[in-house]
Formats: C-alpha cells, sequence, structure tokens
C-alpha cells in the first residue's frame, strides 16, 4: 500500500523530470563485420576488413560502442574472428597489460587460444614492441601479429 | 471441462476434422489431463512464464506487447487457450514457430503434457554455443549524474560462460527501449514516460559492458551470481531467447529495465514472486534489494569499480614521492621518473595511463595527445620489470545494503515561535545528509518530497511545501579530477511575507553550478552561484527573478552527516532580497533509521526575518 501511495507521487515526478527512457544504443556494428562470414582462416579475414574503405579498421583509440562485433551482438566465431572481435572492442587495455606482462585481457586471450596464461602474458610482453611498433597500429595489424607471436 | 475440450479443439481446428476432434477429446485429452490443464493454466509457473498480469477486474492480462508471442488469438487474456495451443504447436510440425518457444517447450515437457522432441533450431542453437551459458548475474551499475535516464542506476543481466578465459567472454543481457531516431528530439521524454517506445532485450559481449558502465561512463557494476540449479539455468537460457523475439512498450518509470528482468527472474522460479514487490514503480536500487531479500538466491557477490574509482584507489595507495612523479610526468611528458624505484614506477605508469584514458574520454586531450602520452606511457611501463605491485579495488559499499529510497519524515518545529507538527513523504530517493553507504557520494535525488503541516495556534493542516525535484552532484576538485558541483531545485511552497508575515504560495525555481573541495575525506566545502525565480499570485508582477551565491560545507561520516550553508539572494524584489542561513545535521540510526535537525534562518532585507528550528524522525521504507 505504501508503495502504491509513494508510486502515484512518483508518477507525477514523471512530468517534472522529462526523463527520457533508457536508450539502448546503436546496435551497428563497424569495421565490416559482414565482410568476415563464410571466410576461414584470418588472412582473408584481414583482407576484408583493411580493403573496406568506408570503414577502416579501429585504430589506437577508445571504442564508443560496439564496433567489431557481431551483429547479434555476441562473442562467436572461431578463434580468430574472437580475437578479433576482442582487439578491436579492447585494444588501449590491451595494450597497457601487454606491456605490463598480466592482466585481464591476457587472461582472456589465453582461454580463447587454449593456451597457457603465463606464457601468452610472458610471450605478449617480452613481444610489446613488436605489437605495438607505433601510435599508429590498428587492431587489424595487432591482431596478425598477436597470432604470429602466440603461434611461434 | 467442456470449456476446455472445446478450447482443446479450436487451437486444432484447422488439422482435424471436427468430428474426430469431438470424439478424441471425450476418448482420451478429456479424461486424462482436463483438470490438470485448468490446473496448470492457472498456476504460478505458467502465469509468470507467459507474464500474466492481473487485471482490476480479476481477469488476466499478457503484458508482452507482441502479438505473436500468444499462440491462440484469446491468448492473451486467456491463460488456458493459451496452454492448449501451446500444446498444440508442439504436438503440430510448425518447427519454425516451435524454435521460437523453448521454454515453454521445457515446461510443458516437465509437466507431461508432450512426449515430441524439441525441434532442431539452428538459429537457437547458436545462441547456446556462442553463449555457452554457465550461470546467471544479476548486475547493478550506479547512478549516472550526466544523463537524466540513469540517475536511479540501472540493472542488467549476465549471461555468465564457461568458455575458458575470463568473464570478459560472457554476454550482457539488456532490457531497454529502442530510441534510434528520437534521441534528440522533445517527444523522447514524452515518448519514455508513455510506453511510446517499444522495449526489448538486446546481448552484447560482457567486455562491451566493462567498457560502457566502467570506462566509458564511470559508474561501478555490482555482480550479484545468482543460486541456480543446471535445470533453472536451462531454462532462463530458453526464456531469455523467447523474450528476445518479443518487444513491450516501454514505460520509464513502471515497466522498465528492472521490472522486466524481475519478470524473468519469477518465470524461472515462480515462488520468488518478485513482481508482486513492485506493483507500480520500479527503482533499479530497489530491484537489488528485493532479489537480495530472497533468502539463498544470491550466491557472491563481485564488485567492479569504475576506472575513476581504481585511479582513485591506486592515488590513495602512493607515496609522496610517487604521487609527486606522477602529476609531474603528466605535465612534462617525460615518463623517466629517475627518482623512483621500478617498483614505484610501474604503478605510477599504470595510474598514468588509465588516468590518460579518462582524460580522452572526458574530451580534455585530443586524440593525438592521447596517442602520443599512451604510448609513451606504454613504452616506459615495458621497460620496466616490477615485483610488488598496488592492491586492486575490491571491497566496496554493497547497495544491496543501502537504506531504502522512499522515506517519510515526522517533524516537530516552531517557525517564529508558533509550534508545528509536520510530516513528509518522499517516494524517492536520497539527500545529502541521508545515509550515504552504498549511494553515489555527494550525489542528491528527490522527487515529490510533500510535508502536510499542522500550526497549533490556529489547529490548522496545510500543504508546507512540495518539493517537485531536487538534483544535486557534489564532486570535489583535485589535481586530477575537476567535476563541476550543480545543484537544482523546483518546489511550490508556503512563504510568509516579510511585511506582515501573511502566507502565501510561490512556485521557486534555482539552478546552481559550482566547485567543491575535499577538506578531508568526509568533510567538503563549496561555493555556488546561481540563477533564482519565483512566481505566486500575492507577489509585486507575480514573481520574482534573481542571482545568489552559496557557500557551505557538507560532511558525510558513518552515523552522522551534517551541511550548513550561506546563501544570498539579490533579487528584482524584496522577498526575493533575501540572506538564508540553513543547517541540517542527520544522525543516522540505522540503515532505515535517522534523527534530523533542521536550523533556518531567512533574513530579508525589508521586514521580518523567519526562524525555523524543526526535529524530526526519518524512516525509510
Amino acid at each position: 500500500m505504501k508503495k502504491i501511495l509513494s508510486a502515484s507521487l512518483v508518477f507525477g515526478a514523471a512530468l517534472a523530470l522529462s526523463a527520457p527512457a533508457h536508450a539502448i544504443d546503436s546496435t551497428g556494428c563497424g569495421l565490416g563485420s559482414m565482410a568476415w562470414r563464410g571466410q576461414s582462416g584470418i588472412i582473408p579475414q584481414v583482407a576484408a576488413v583493411t580493403t573496406n574503405a568506408t570503414f577502416g579498421s579501429q585504430t589506437f583509440g577508445i571504442t564508443f560502442g560496439t564496433s567489431g562485433c557481431d551483429p547479434n551482438g555476441r562473442v562467436t566465431g572461431g578463434t580468430q574472428k574472437m580475437i578479433l572481435a576482442f582487439m578491436e572492442n579492447n585494444l588501449e587495455q590491451f595494450a597497457i597489460d601487454a606491456a605490463a606482462g598480466e592482466g585481464e585481457t591476457l587472461t582472456t586471450l589465453a582461454g580463447i587460444m587454449n593456451m597457457d596464461e603465463k606464457t601468452v602474458a610472458e610471450k605478449a610482453y617480452r613481444n610489446f614492441a613488436v605489437l605495438f611498433p607505433s601510435e599508429n597500429v590498428d587492431a587489424v595489424d595487432v591482431t596478425l601479429k598477436f597470432y604470429e607471436i602466440m603461434k611461434a | 471441462m467442456n470449456g476446455r475440450a472445446g478450447n482443446f479443439c479450436f487451437a486444432r481446428f484447422l488439422k482435424m476434422n471436427k468430428v474426430l476432434c469431438f470424439l478424441l477429446s471425450f476418448f482420451f485429452a478429456l479424461p486424462l489431463h482436463a483438470a490438470e490443464i485448468s490446473d496448470v493454466a492457472q498456476s504460478k509457473a505458467w502465469l509468470a512464464l507467459v507474464h500474466y498480469q492481473k487485471t482490476l477486474f480479476g481477469g488476466e492480462k499478457g503484458i508482452i506487447g507482441s502479438e505473436n508471442f500468444y499462440l491462440s488469438p484469446e491468448g492473451r487474456h486467456n491463460p488456458e487457450a493459451e496452454l492448449e495451443a501451446t500444446i498444440a504447436l508442439f504436438e503440430g510440425d510448425d518447427e519454425e514457430k516451435q524454435c521460437l518457444f523453448p521454454a515453454r517447450y521445457l515446461f510443458l515437457k516437465k509437466q507431461g503434457f508432450l512426449e515430441t522432441d524439441f525441434p532442431h533450431c539452428v538459429e537457437y542453437e547458436q545462441f547456446q554455443t556462442d553463449l555457452q551459458p554457465s550461470g546467471i548475474t544479476f548486475l547493478f551499475t550506479d547512478a549516472f549524474m550526466n544523463n537524466s535516464s540513469s540517475l536511479f542506476g540501472h540493472t542488467l543481466l549476465r549471461v555468465d560462460t564457461k568458455r575458458k578465459g575470463t568473464q570478459l567472454l560472457a554476454h550482457g543481457v539488456n532490457y531497454g527501449a529502442f530510441t534510434k531516431g528520437y534521441e534528440n528530439s522533445f517527444l523522447y521524454a514524452i515518448y519514455g514516460l508513455t510506453g511510446m517506445y517499444p522495449g526489448g532485450l538486446t546481448t552484447k559481449p560482457y567486455y562491451d559492458v566493462i567498457n560502457t558502465y566502467n570506462n566509458i561512463e564511470n559508474r561501478d557494476i555490482w555482480e550479484y551470481q545468482l543460486d541456480l540449479t543446471q535445470e533453472e539455468l536451462d531454462f532462463f537460457v530458453a526464456h531469455i531467447w523467447e523474450i528476445g523475439q518479443t518487444q513491450t512498450p516501454y514505460y520509464f518509470f513502471t515497466q522498465n529495465c528492472s521490472y522486466m528482468l524481475m519478470e524473468l527472474f519469477d518465470a524461472v522460479r515462480p515462488s520468488l514472486n518478485l513482481r508482486a514487490d513492485f506493483p507500480v514503480q520500479t527503482i533499479p536500487l530497489d530491484t537489488i534489494k528485493a532479489v537480495g531479500a530472497r533468502e539463498g538466491f544470491v550466491r557472491q557477490t563481485n564488485y567492479r569499480p569504475s576506472r575513476r574509482r581504481k585511479i582513485k584507489h591506486r592515488l590513495s595507495q602512493m607515496s609522496k614521492m610517487q604521487r609527486q612523479a606522477l602529476y609531474e610526468a603528466l605535465q612534462t611528458e617525460n615518463w623517466a621518473m629517475n627518482a623512483l624505484s621500478d617498483d614505484e614506477k610501474a604503478d605510477v605508469l599504470e595510474t598514468a595511463y588509465q588516468y590518460v584514458q579518462y582524460q580522452y574520454i572526458a574530451e580534455d586531450i585530443d586524440l593525438k595527445a592521447y596517442r602520443r602520452k599512451s604510448f609513451g606511457l606504454l613504452k616506459a611501463r615495458n621497460q620496466t620489470r616490477a615485483g610488488q605491485k598496488f592492491a586492486t579495488l575490491k571491497e566496496g559499499k554493497d547497495p544491496m545494503f543501502a537504506h531504502d529510497s522512499a522515506v517519510v519524515t515526522f517533524g516537530l518545529g516552531t517557525q517564529n515561535g508558533d509550534v508545528f507538527e509536520q510530516i513528509s513523504l518522499r517516494p524517492a530517493y536520497h539527500s545529502l545528509t541521508d545515509n550515504p553507504f552504498g549511494y553515489l557520494p555527494g550525489a542528491a535525488i528527490n522527487f515529490l518530497n510533500l510535508t502536510i503541516r499542522h500550526q497549533d495556534r490556529h489547529d490548522r493542516y496545510y500543504l508546507q511545501k512540495l518539493d517537485i525535484l531536487q538534483l544535486a552532484s557534489f564532486s570535489p576538485i583535485d589535481t586530477l579530477f575537476q567535476a563541476p558541483t550543480y545543484r537544482i531545485d523546483l518546489n511550490v511552497s508556503r512563504e510568509l511575507k516579510p511585511e506582515t508575515l501573511d502566507p502565501y504560495y510561490a512556485l521557486n525555481g534555482s539552478v546552481s553550478g559550482g566547485g567543491t573541495l575535499a577538506l578531508s575525506e568526509p568533510l567538503w566545502l563549496y561555493a555556488l552561484s546561481s540563477v533564482d525565480g519565483a512566481y505566486g499570485g500575492v507577489l509585486a508582477r507575480h514573481q520574482w527573478g534573481g542571482v545568489g551565491l552559496a557557500l557551505g560545507v557538507l560532511y558525510t561520516g558513518e552515523h552522522v552527516s551534517a551541511q550548513a550553508e550561506v546563501k544570498k539572494i539579490f533579487a528584482t524584489s524584496t522577498p526575493g532580497n533575501k540572506l538564508i542561513y540553513q543547517v541540517l545535521f542527520d544522525y543516522h540510526i540505522s540503515r532505515n533509521t535517522a534523527l534530523e535537525a533542521n536550523f533556518q534562518y531567512v533574513q530579508y532585507e525589508h521586514g521580518k526575518n523567519i526562524t525555523e528550528p524543526i526535529l524530526s524522525l526519518k524512516k525509510f521504507f
């Protein structure tokens, strides 16, 4: 009862507040993610991405929204696609974790690649300069190099 | 029973010969399940699964908006017809449609109504493959004072994953309004309040959720892992899929992001009966308390602080030398920090890196500076081998144990010597001097605080004040963080004319902006400048406008909160020209009980001054 009483008051407050609804942000996925579909191997994937002049790749900078995500908003696809999508969205956090040789993104990537966490962390740390040669790197470069380094 | 048989056939009308149907219903359907079906159709579990609500006239109404959610033409109002239609669906061969209702299938199978297998559903199976569910976590993100739709925080779900790695690869499941194209229209608010936007479920990877809330909006995330059986988990995921195919009108205060999650929980475990706690309005914080109050439902709580809070926690662990090195390096971009050991330096570099990310999002630095600084820091950090490092922030003040959101206040006071008693009711949410535990520090949000006063001398009751809206965001300025402080007030109040002390009603508005300085952790000093105005029948030309200056201190401790302020308004006419002294002192007896002393003295340029002390008991509920 007390809740109902207070509720009727809250309802009136609605107009005073002019409160917008809880918006779901754009469901759009950048980076020509559609182009990956049906292709296997990281090279065709990456080629699809880098030749897609409309979108370009995610360069170093914080991702607002869901660049490079699956259109359904899910973690999906094979190892390479997952790594690329992860890098697209977590590049700047991955960079500091790689530079420090520890962190949540490295644990996650080790999981995706089914590798030992310590090995991934150590390899990323030692190869940091290869992964991030300049401030103009993009997620595709980093993903390719990361993949090479981990498979080496 | 006959009615049931009739419905049973109606649903299959197209597939069966009418006569055969009539006979069959007598032959096995009726004796076997008739009584059971009507029982099950009225069971809590079925009513929750199809999201029926009791109507005022005692009937049932399904709240899901999409028509195709109801399989029977009368399904929205008739749970039994819907149950029969669902049985018919699974006994039929429309696999595409069957694939939309995996939870209903599980339910019917468990009830013994179905012998058939669930069909092979490519999309649904892909959904499960992507999610790889291992559990459900209920998420609360705290208030975001820069967006009016986020003032009360937000709730969403996480479908935990058994993927190798971390829960970054889990999925956030969010119920929200689809507002695309209307964001900047004035209709936005109206639509949000009147259910003109469709609401629905969306998923996104949990790393996106973290980036949005923790890293971009600087909001804490609380993760409440739910204690579900494997059967309940499967059912939950199936039901998310089911509801994910539908849309329902979104109402900002009632059927909102938090309410629909209560509907989902009830569908999975009907005995929770969470919906009953929210007959009208649903405040996100209240829903985590309701979930917390269901014994054994929350298995474990985990805290993910915002980026800003993490930076502050790191700062608090720094030595003076480290802090000095941090401030200097951020200025000079010389990341060498030769005075520090490698261990000391690693923490400073990582803090600086997070701070540069913060600055970029706050638009304090441009992309070029951001990249240059980030890379300088990354390189320096990579060249530093560290052993011992700062502890991460794992403990916070769990909002599940914060005070309740409504409050009733009983007060006793005097106004220039006249004794009065008063009662106030505030439906939501938090004042600066309320018990701060679990609320965003320095933030106040109040709606429709209504005060009725009884004056002893004339033995009369009257409306003393209606605070339509009070919003405040106080945020201390320091070397690294410089958020502005603001306050918005809108109220109708009973005032006294300074010349004669005759009462009158006025609509008062005030918007203030300024800065706050933390003298110590709980003690803040603030200064505000404001634009003030009032509208009322007895005022000269019915109104006054003015500008004001305020200076105050705010103390928020564990047991005591206090605020003292002096405010001067320079206005266009007499009642507006005033000097206001106010002292508020709250003693938090328990989580939901407080004693408050309030003293106000208003000094007018011409006429009599007003002195008003009040002692109150506050009870949150």
